[in-house]
């Protein structure tokens, strides 16, 4: 039985218009991602994997096609309903961790339910466990200058993890740290599936899509190679 | 806003300006400055003003008063023919005939002045002997700090007694009691001695007249009153004045006379009624001035409005440049937080979201620096009028307008950097160093 599908990309397209010329970026992708499934999207640059990544992550619509999200057709809305869906269904995991600085570890978890207009009060407990599940138990009200990179991170995926999204969607995310800090980072995504969380990583590194369930390789703005692989990590547990 | 309330935006507001507190103190300045100025500027102006009314006032808006003055042609006659006296001014059958033929006046009060030198026991002091009329003090608002003042009977009677101004009983008694005691007026011509009725206070607000005011003579605070019949029968009307380097003699019935209306619509139709009045018998010769307090409070209230809109077009004009400091900070801090845009625009922030976050930084800017500038500006003005006793006034609409004027440049100059920090394309300003 398969499981529910959470995206669905019919023929999916995205031209730029530069004016005098027209730049074809996507030139029609066509796949599903299902619940619990994870997923790295790699690619040289140029191959059209941060305009998917975009696309995915409802900061950008697509010229053609249709971009199916938890059922919804995201490619016909409005710029206020996509900050709608970012806010709701996605969880953010950026390569420079984008934390906000003037505010401190529970509050930047917080930020997504923010702008959903709840208050940092009433849901502080939750905030704060999820600091405490990533490892921040003790620096809760820590600024991000006081903590490493691989701190950072973490908090990252605890504020992507605050709204109960649909999917994660992570940009490289231990492209600006040291290979043990990625390997916890990596765990922690790890955990992260296990739980049943959908997962869509996009890297270039094979060492992070090695984790993933699936890779999907984009060349020229078209699918190159769509494999599905058995996790390192489960490759690893079952020897 | 999705019922994410103001309060909050507010506060997240206060935490981004806190990261760069000096950035934002220096941010405010202009505003402060600008606030402030308006406050200050504004109460000082208001006290001044304050002053002079209520020195006009006090001489009463439906009085006038006719002076007299020396005429230019006198000048030129005392050169050319060796006239040592001078007869100008004018006389009780003027005060008569003004009562009599103007319509609206209900009362004229004669006065006399003379400048003397009053002594008691070994005390002397220059003054002015004031020969006038027992209703004096309701004439001129003034008030009887002890005794009583002459009465119509001591008029009559030309009596020798006197009534002393209160700075004068000061000087002269230093703490004894003046009342029944008697003081000695030393004149060129004679030496006589009156014996004191009373203390009288003038309107002390007399003296914070503007400078350029010819309201009242000098020395005001020291007076002896007597009646005017006394006065003319012992010294006549003809006075000789010894000033530094010259005699003048000259001989003046009536130093002022003050004309009291019914009512205040009265006085500006009446004065061409009373220059005829005075006019009659002078051939001509102007020997003396009219002052009508009504007129120069409306001067007055004039030139004040004019100071008012200069100060109000300053004040816009140091706001202006304190929101154009503003909106600059802010465009700057839009560019620097691109980044932080692009994650909040990713973290499900509508546009919406990202101007009231960046418009409500600019108006805490302007809220708290507006508030520091009514705050300073008050503790000018409260130090300026009870520390050093000047009156300075804040005014309720100074405040608002200063304050409200700091919110609208708050608003204006901030929806700028706010829509421009809104229309970043999240993807961009996510890839943002």
């Amino acid at each position: 039985m398969a499981s529910p599908d959470i995206i669905e990309l019919r023929d999916l397209g995205k031209v730029y218009d530069l004016g005098a010329v027209q730049v074809p970026a996507l030139r029609g992708l066509d796949f599903v991602i299902e619940e619990g499934s994870y997923t790295a999207i790699m690619g040289p640059s140029g191959s059209g994997k941060s305009t998917l990544l975009n696309i995915l992550g409802c900061l950008d619509r697509p010229t053609s096609g249709a971009y199916f999200l938890g059922g919804d057709d995201v490619a016909v809305m409005t710029d206020k309903e996509l900050s709608q869906i970012r806010g709701t269904r996605i969880g953010f995991i950026f390569q420079s961790y984008n934390l906000i600085e003037q505010l401190d570890v529970v509050e930047n978890v917080h930020l997504p339910l923010f702008y959903q207009g709840k208050d940092i009060k009433d849901c502080y407990d939750h905030c704060a466990k999820l600091a405490k599940k990533v490892g921040l138990g003790d620096r809760l009200d820590h600024r991000p200058m006081q903590l490493s990179g691989g701190q950072q991170q973490r908090v990252a995926v605890a504020r992507a993890l605050v709204n109960e999204p649909l999917m994660l969607l992570a940009d490289e995310p231990t492209g600006n740290l040291d290979s043990s800090t990625e390997q916890e980072i990596l765990d922690v995504l790890d955990e992260l599936h296990h739980e049943g969380r959908t997962l869509v990583v996009v890297t270039h590194d094979d060492a992070v899509a090695g984790r993933a369930q699936r890779v999907i390789r984009l060349k020229d703005g078209l699918i190159d190679q769509d494999l599905r692989q058995v996790p390192t990590v489960d490759r690893t547990l079952s020897e | 806003m999705r019922g994410s309330s103001f309060l909050r935006v507010g506060q997240a507001g206060f935490k981004s300006l806190r990261l760069h507190k000096l950035r934002s103190m220096l941010t405010m300045l202009g505003m402060i400055i600008g606030v402030w100025a308006v406050i200050t500027l504004v109460a000082i102006g208001e006290g001044a003003s304050y002053d002079a009314q209520e020195a006009i006032k006090a001489l009463g808006a439906n009085n006038i008063i006719i002076r007299s003055m020396k005429p230019m042609e006198d000048k030129v006659q005392i050169q050319g023919e060796m006239q040592w006296v001078s007869h100008y001014g004018l006389t009780n059958a003027d005060a008569a005939r003004i009562l009599k033929t103007v319509p609206g006046v209900k009362r004229v009060l004669p006065i006399l002045i003379h400048r003397k030198n009053v002594l008691h026991g070994k005390r002397n002091v220059d003054c002015r002997l004031v020969g006038t009329y027992p209703h004096y003090p309701s004439f001129t608002q003034s008030r009887i700090v002890a005794g009583q003042f002459v009465n119509e009977i001591e008029e009559a009677r030309r009596e020798n007694s006197c009534v002393l101004s209160h700075d004068l009983a000061k000087k002269l008694f230093a703490g004894e009691n003046p009342l029944m005691e008697t003081v000695t007026v030393r004149g060129f011509e004679s030496w006589q001695v009156f014996r004191v009725k009373g203390i009288l206070e003038e309107r002390t607000d007399l003296e914070k007249l503007p400078k350029n005011s010819n309201v009242m003579g000098k020395t005001l605070s020291s007076n002896v009153y007597i009646p005017l019949s006394t006065f003319k029968s012992l010294y006549g009307v003809k006075n000789i004045d010894l000033s530094v380097g010259s005699v003048s003699s000259e001989v003046v019935h009536l130093t002022e006379i003050r004309v009291e209306f019914g009512s205040v619509e009265e006085v500006i139709p009446a004065m061409d009624l009373i220059k005829d009045a005075l006019d009659k018998g002078r051939n001509g010769k102007v020997d003396y001035e009219i002052q009508v307090p009504i007129n120069e409070l409306n001067t007055l209230r004039a030139q004040k409005a004019r100071d008012t809109r200069l100060l109000m077009y300053i004040a816009c004009i140091s706001l202006l440049v304190g929101g154009i400091g503003i909106m600059n900070i802010m465009l700057a801090t839009v560019t620097e937080r691109t980044r932080e845009i692009g994650v909040r625009r990713a973290l499900g922030a509508t546009r919406g979201d990202i101007t009231l976050q960046f418009l409500v930084e600019t108006l805490i800017l302007c809220l708290i620096g507006g508030g520091i500038g009514v705050v300073g500006g008050w503790l000018f003005a409260t130090f300026r009028h009870n520390i050093m006793h000047t009156t300075t006034i804040v005014t309720e609409w100074s405040v608002i307008l200063a304050f409200g004027l700091s919110v609208s440049v708050g608003l204006v100059f901030g929806i700028y950097p706010a829509r421009r920090a809104a229309q970043l394309d999240p993807i961009e300003a996510l890839r943002h160093a």
